[in-house]
């Protein structure tokens, strides 16, 4: 009887899918109350707030009854964090304000210098702060495997104008989870290079046709407003709309100099072509329109475009990973997740941001919903105990808010 | 008092159900574990919403514990030092005043926030460097946008007299002569106080004397004075990073959106601000303000504007609306 059901758990373990169970009226309490305590301490408490975030995060995500807990130390974090603003503010300082281009390279180039060694420590860190059943992970990936892997792929990259990139994806990926492990198990990332293109490709096509889509509703957008206010405001429009683009151009370069404050309202053409009033409205309308558009428009597609990637990568992710012989699986719908994304900022916006939390939970809660992991035995695992080290890495990645992808 | 636990030995994966008992006075039990120890050498974590409790024991040993409100209770028996910040995040009320030291913050920071910081970076920032970035947009405008001046000795001299009189030779202001079709009649200002005006503004002038253009020059002082650039960046700067923290996505810096909606919220205020500051300096000068509104004025009937048009549009308008600006010039003039 025993045996049977041991023979039965090792030729059909159920995959057991990931679940969540916070609620997004205790997060938003969380939330807020963090944002209040950050502003209240002027930011020295943001690296407890990081911690409570991630802790109430890691805490209600569970698989097979059990849940995972975040363990990293806020002085800890705090630390990293005064050393990453002190060196980005020095950088912004010496770039400009001050001018010294020199002093600025040279922070930007030991930045660039440090950063494969900074992406491992950041890997590291949040692995080693993680744990599951009592048992952390690790991270043993080596540190020279970074500056081989950046200074290859880099080369590789520049030379293919890109077109490695999603090669250079996979083997990003393998260096991250094949050199991961779970007590004494060993995780191992098998995705080759032909399925990490077809990947990529869906991604790039699907993109396309959103960029399309979002041509085709400025058109019509500018198409109504033409037969709606006739075609002499629209030139006027068109003007204006030249005129503001060739401000943003110059003040692209610009740096401090956002706004050379010039008087549209004393832009009168010596040949008269148009009248103030024209042009106040125009004016008044490029506003409103370019409002309209980036809330109506631009956002939600740029967020569906987001979402819809995530799954994609997501799922490639999951579906070529194992623990030993355990492996995972994402069953994410792209279109869903991209649906999820869009209406979570919309949402966000009209809420003047205070819907934050419940979006950040619905997102998480459908990606975690949709991970399954296959194992036959979860008592398996040997503690090979918790350890320690800095933090910079980590607050550095979290700072430029660089996607290293677990 | 009993708790129910899930134990960890520290060694496995394996989980344990367990009885925690606390009822021996200051001690606790697992009596399936045989642990017996004080409770001020076990370390409770602080509660976050509902998450399961972890207690740490001296030798490794972990347990994790759903019941919240039970562990609690024993904290205040005992007389147990907790972490306030579940007591703040459990009652909506302050969340609640959380929210609102959020919002006074923002608003705080979009107002007068900005204008401190702006202040603040001014008194430290050298004059060269703000020298140098309008010395490279100009350099840019030049570059196919600005040409050298058409206007007359005599005409610049009248202007140049006026400007004078204006900064009361204030080495840090510079009047700039330059032909500009593409950008047409203007007048602008740069942070380190050079002045440039079109001539196709010149043009334009009802005066002979061209007080009307001293008004836009004065105006255009006001920007400088006020340090309008400066402060625009540090909105925009900051406009961003809440979106970014709104939104949760940081990228969303790199596509000007906070550019857009600081620039057509904010320059209206701006530009009253410099035309105040115009009022001001025409009074001390003893110069009517009829002059630049009667350009604006005599620009409006010339083509045929009534002036008032639809309410909706003023709002999103990013500048005061002419006929406004020409009301607010002639409540001046004697």
């Amino acid at each position: 009887m025993y045996e049977r059901e041991v023979i039965n758990q090792i030729e059909k373990p159920e995959y057991q899918s990931f679940s969540f169970k916070g609620t997004g009226a205790e997060y938003f309490r969380i939330w807020i109350v963090n944002i209040a305590l950050t502003i209240l301490t002027l930011g020295i408490y943001s690296a407890w707030a990081k911690v409570r975030t991630n802790r109430y995060i890691y805490a209600n995500t569970y698989l097979n009854g059990s849940n995972f807990e975040y363990n990293a130390d806020p002085i800890k974090i705090l630390i990293g964090r005064v050393i990453v603003v002190g060196v980005y503010g020095a950088f912004v300082i010496f770039s400009e304000y001050l001018m010294m281009f020199e002093v600025a390279g040279f922070i930007a180039l030991v930045a660039v210098i440090l950063m494969p060694w900074l992406m491992r420590q950041a890997v590291s860190f949040k692995l080693r702060n993680t744990s599951y059943r009592n048992i952390p992970f690790k991270y043993t990936g080596k540190t020279g495997d970074f500056y081989l892997f950046f200074i290859l792929h880099g080369l590789l990259n520049i030379f293919t104008l890109f077109l490695a990139l999603p090669y250079s994806y996979a083997k990003f990926k393998k260096l991250i989870i094949s050199q991961s492990e779970y007590g004494q198990g060993k995780f191992s990332f098998d995705g080759t290079a032909g399925e990490s293109y077809s990947t990529y490709i869906l991604v790039f096509v699907w993109t396309t046709i959103s960029i399309i889509g979002l041509f085709i509703v400025l058109a019509l957008i500018m198409g109504a407003v033409g037969a709606v206010f006739g075609n002499e405001h629209i030139n006027t429009l068109g003007e204006t709309a030249q005129i503001s683009s060739i401000f943003n151009d110059i003040n692209s370069t610009v740096l401090i100099d956002n706004n050379i404050t010039y008087d549209s309202n004393l832009t009168y053409d010596s040949n008269m072509s148009y009248s103030d009033k024209n042009f106040d409205e125009a004016l008044g309308l490029m506003g409103l329109l370019s409002t309209l558009f980036i809330f109506i428009i631009y956002l939600p597609i740029a967020f569906w475009q987001k979402g819809f990637s995530d799954g994609y990568f997501s799922n490639f992710v999951r579906n070529f990973s194992r623990l030993e012989d355990a492996p995972l699986k994402g069953t994410i719908r792209p279109f869903k997740l991209g649906i999820i994304s869009a209406t979570n900022v919309i949402m966000i916006l009209l809420s003047l941001g205070l819907l934050y939390p419940w979006a950040k939970i619905r997102y998480l809660r459908y990606k975690l919903e949709n991970t399954h992991f296959r194992c036959d035995n979860y008592e398996q695992f040997e503690s090979l105990g918790y350890e320690k080290g800095s933090t910079v890495g980590e607050e550095m990645v979290d700072f430029f808010d660089i996607d290293v992808g677990l | 008092m009993l708790v129910d636990a899930v134990l960890y030995d520290g060694k496995s994966s394996k989980e344990h159900q367990v009885v925690l008992d606390f009822t021996f006075g200051r001690r606790v039990k697992i009596a399936s574990h045989n642990i017996d120890i004080a409770l001020d050498e076990l370390e409770i974590s602080s509660r976050l919403g509902n998450t399961p409790r972890v207690l740490e024991f001296p030798n490794g040993i972990r347990c994790k514990s759903q019941e919240n409100d039970k562990i609690d209770q024993i904290l205040l028996d005992f007389d147990i030092k907790k972490s306030k910040t579940h007591k703040i995040e459990s009652s909506w009320g302050l969340s609640i005043g959380a929210v609102l030291i959020t919002i006074a913050f923002v608003g705080f920071m979009l107002t007068y926030g900005a204008n401190y910081t702006a202040n603040f970076i001014a008194s430290i920032l050298p004059q060269n460097t703000l020298d140098r970035v309008s010395e490279i947009t100009l350099e840019k405008l030049e570059k196919g946008y600005l040409f050298p001046t058409k206007l007359s000795e005599e005409n610049q001299t009248i202007l140049q007299t006026h400007f004078d009189k204006l900064t009361q030779g204030d080495a840090r202001y510079t009047l700039l002569f330059r032909s500009s079709k593409k950008i047409g009649a203007n007048a602008f200002a740069l942070p380190s106080g050079d002045i440039v005006l079109t001539d196709q503004l010149v043009a334009l002038s009802r005066d002979r004397q061209f007080r009307d253009i001293l008004g836009v020059l004065a105006h255009e002082k006001g920007h400088v004075v006020h340090q309008h650039s400066l402060r625009m960046a540090i909105k925009t700067g900051l406009a961003g990073v809440i979106i970014g923290y709104m939104t949760g996505d940081i990228s969303i810096l790199a596509t000007g959106i906070p550019t857009v909606l600081i620039n057509s919220s904010y320059s209206r205020e701006f530009e009253h601000e410099a035309d105040v500051h115009a009022v001001e300096e025409l009074k001390k000068m003893n110069i009517s303000t009829i002059y630049i509104a009667n350009l604006f004025e005599a620009l409006e009937k010339e083509h045929g504007g009534e002036g008032n048009s639809s309410t909706a549009l003023e709002v999103f308008s990013s500048h005061p609306l002419t006929h406004e600006r020409i009301e607010y010039f002639k409540s001046f003039a004697p």
